[in-house]
């Protein structure tokens, strides 16, 4: 265990070692490239200040908000499409329409619609998370085999510990991936909605380094925007492992 | 390259091959598991004449199908000597085909794709290629389907086109690894009668590992019984009978039986549990 | 119950949550104001379309975004499939270029943009770039994923029949990876396209559905933005649907289409 771990961690200290290596030799100027043991003094300086923690804290804020707002209209409309075929029927083919446009596209029409305040960012986070999470439901409850429904009938299982013991355990891992997948496309779009129009917030934050030429300030939003989605994926991986439990491998 | 007319041309008298003997001489194999080393073949000897056909049959974990894999030379790491007319084998070559008992075409190919990538590496000039795969389709009965896609074949066709991708590089010694044991029980049937009309017709060296007695008396020359943990040779048994045989021959029954009892038997304490069904005690109710 | 069945029936209620969204855009469109700003009438958006596709306005846009999208799969889905197979058959630049990858991907795509941007410029380049960025992540894993999960059977089997090296690739390993070397084009497909829109709304472009979203946005064209989000809908439809075809007939060998 600590052996792999050493063995990755290995190439990003060689890669840490060469960049520091290649800045100090003077080729580039410090506009093209700064030393890491500058970025990590940029960062600390920038969570002393309070400003990164500011900024992370505004964009996790909008993230969480969308998120859950849009996982939780994602879930009940994937389990209706999937559990009543009327509901199927009136919104199937709006709903594969839609998801035909890439998510980025809607922020302009956003933005026309709701200004670009807070409600706005929320709203995106919101649209880019539900599609996957409703597919992800959808497919979830539709996959729960035939015959698991038989074996129960079989059993006399009654409702109850039927839904505990057997719809949702066989849901949820499906659900989670989606969740999962939402939760990383969520990310990625709010990270963009911030670079385009945003007062604060982590894409904010880069987006001033780069019109003031800070490389520095850019890498280590770089850095934390990285580090945000490593934590979110890997978060959610450790629940999925927790549900997955009977699943092989 | 007359090696190729002999399928044109069966009648061709083809009593004594010119090759395709197998010698093997204190055959031992160990496999590690840690800082263990598990013996699964203790000292083998075994002579196999040109053309012949041999069955081995022995209980699970007697290393019959490690002795195939090494007799193919996809497994060097062995002590002792392998050679095929006296030249030791350390790898696999186009000299030695295996069948293995997944029929391992490549779902990728047509049939014909299949037979013909085998040639890929012989010497066989390319206008004469396509006559030659078509002439071993043609030998396992399944002309018309050179198109077909490996899944689109049923179990017991697309074990006869291994058996065509495996004869098309015309090998001196044929090796089969449980070849029919995938197959229901009518297509197994079925299949022996094929395999043996090939070996009539094609007359290389076959051996055959099996689980199942009855096939391999039937089609073998000699019998080879094998021990388990570690695996030795326990007796080997002539079937003195002309081919093509007949099924239902009582003196082919008595020998099967005969066999059948010596892998039981109580004198193989150790291997008697695995053949035998167990019923759980739980599940017996008065 | 048993009416819903029936092919029309089902055509026609799928129809229902259309008609009606579009009345109740068609009502706010009404009230004038400042919602009209927001919502255009819909005769204004097909007339706005019309305009567009006689002026060729509209090709031009869909042409250099599809180009700038299918080079960027090329290029980063290219690279991509190459270093996932070379991680998979060559250990050392797995443990080398592996947590690299891993660490590098966590970073959200178009957070690179300020980056690439000091680095690059906002031009065409930064755009290429991040768009076959987008292209290269599911590709390395799909395909490192195709080539490690090669059956041993079938490696096997070209040993029978002394496969060099060179062959074993191209007659065993590259097609037993095809299934999952094309998932992961098909990944780099949809995230290439919405890279593409992406760094074209964020940076601009000459001509782009993505650039023209981001014009039309400034001076608050909801007409526009609606006829670009269409041409996006349906051009992002057809290449799917494409691949998706193209992708069978690689594939047809396989008993059952995932």
């Amino acid at each position: 265990m600590i052996r792999r771990f050493a063995q990755g961690i290995a190439p990003l200290l060689a890669l840490l070692l060469a960049w520091q290596l290649a800045s100090a030799s003077g080729v580039f100027p410090a506009q093209v490239l700064v030393p890491p043991s500058e970025v990590a003094a940029t960062l600390a300086r920038l969570w002393q200040d309070g400003e990164l923690g500011d900024h992370l804290g505004t964009s996790l804020f909008r993230l969480v908000f969308g998120f859950l707002t849009g996982a939780a209209i994602g879930l009940a409309f994937g389990a209706a499409m999937a559990l009543s075929k009327l509901f199927e029927t009136l919104f199937a083919p709006v709903f594969q329409a839609v998801r035909q446009v890439p998510v980025l596209a809607f922020i302009p029409m956003l933005v026309l619609l709701l200004g670009i305040e807070e409600r706005f960012k929320i709203v995106v986070v919101a649209v880019a998370v539900f599609f996957p999470v409703a597919l992800a439901t959808f497919d979830g409850v539709k996959g729960i085999p035939k015959a698991w429904f038989e074996v129960a009938r079989l059993y006399r299982t009654p409702p109850l510990p039927f839904i505990t013991r057997i719809l949702l355990p066989a849901a949820v891992p499906p659900v989670l991936t989606g969740l999962r997948l939402g939760l990383t496309r969520g990310w990625l779009v709010l990270v963009a909605c911030e670079l385009l129009a945003a007062d604060s917030g982590i894409g904010q934050m880069m987006e001033m380094g780069r019109q003031m030429f800070r490389i520095d300030v850019v890498l280590a939003g770089v850095f934390v925007s990285g580090l945000v989605g490593f934590g979110l994926d890997r978060s959610v991986k450790l629940v999925e492992r927790r549900f997955a439990r009977w699943k092989e491998a | 390259m007359t090696l190729h007319t002999r399928i044109d041309t069966p009648h061709v008298p083809i009593d004594t091959p010119a090759n395709g003997a197998l010698t093997i001489a204190n055959l031992s194999k160990d496999f590690r598991i840690g800082r263990e080393a598990l013996p699964v073949l203790d000292r083998i000897d075994l002579d196999i004449r040109a053309g012949e056909f041999v069955s081995i049959v022995g209980p699970s974990g007697c290393g019959k199908s490690t002795l195939v894999r090494l007799i193919a030379g996809l497994d060097t790491d062995y002590a002792g000597e392998i050679r095929l007319d006296g030249k030791r084998i350390a790898g696999t070559s186009l000299d030695r085909g295996l069948i293995f008992q997944d029929h391992r075409l490549f779902p990728w190919l047509t049939l014909e794709e299949n037979v013909g990538l085998a040639l890929l590496n012989t010497d066989i000039p390319k206008p004469q290629r396509a006559r030659i795969v078509a002439e071993h389709i043609a030998l396992v009965n399944l002309t018309g389907f050179e198109q077909a896609y490996p899944h689109q074949l049923s179990g017991g066709m697309a074990q006869r086109a291994a058996i065509a991708r495996a004869l098309v590089t015309e090998p001196k010694l044929l090796l089969l690894d449980e070849p029919l044991g995938a197959l229901d029980a009518l297509t197994r049937v079925h299949v022996q009668r094929e395999l043996q009309r090939i070996w009539l017709t094609q007359r290389s060296t076959m051996v055959m590992v099996t689980h199942d007695v009855e096939e391999a008396v039937f089609l073998g020359d000699r019998v080879i019984v094998m021990d388990a943990k570690p695996g030795r040779i326990r007796r080997i048994v002539d079937i003195d009978l002309p081919h093509p045989r007949d099924r239902s021959s009582p003196i082919l029954h008595r020998l099967r039986d005969e066999i059948l009892a010596e892998l039981t038997g109580p004198q193989v304490d150790s291997q008697a549990p695995e053949n035998l069904v167990h019923l759980p005690v739980r599940e017996v109710r008065a | 119950m048993a009416r819903l069945n029936t092919p029309a029936a089902r055509i026609l209620l799928g129809l229902v949550v259309p008609v009606l969204l579009l009345i109740w855009w068609q009502a706010q469109s009404a009230q004038g104001g400042a919602r009209a700003l927001a919502f255009v009438p819909l005769q204004e958006v097909g007339a706005t379309l019309a305009a567009q596709i006689v002026s060729g306005f509209l090709l031009n846009d869909v042409l250099s975004t599809l180009s700038r999208a299918l080079t960027g799969l090329l290029l980063g889905g290219l690279a991509g499939t190459a270093l996932g197979v070379a991680m998979a058959m060559w250990r050392p630049l797995d443990r080398v270029v592996g947590p690299l990858y891993h660490a590098v991907r966590q970073v959200p795509l178009l957070g690179w943009l300020p980056l690439i941007g000091l680095w690059v410029g906002n031009g065409d380049a930064t755009k290429l770039l991040v768009v076959s960025l987008a292209a290269f992540y599911p590709t390395v894993l799909n395909s490192y994923e195709g080539v490690a999960a090669v059956e041993r059977r079938y490696v096997e089997v070209g040993s029978l029949f002394g496969f060099s090296p060179a062959q074993r690739f191209s007659h065993v390993l590259l097609p037993a990876a095809l299934p999952l070397i094309l998932t992961g084009f098909t990944q780099a497909l949809a995230f290439a396209w919405i890279a593409t829109i992406g760094t074209e709304i964020l940076l601009g472009a000459p001509a782009g559905l993505g650039a023209t979203m981001g014009v039309a946005q400034a001076q608050q064209r909801m007409d526009v933005i609606l006829v670009a989000i269409l041409a996006a809908a349906l051009l992002g439809f057809s290449i799917n649907h494409l691949f998706a075809r193209l992708r069978r007939h690689l594939l047809r060998w396989q008993p059952v289409l995932a």
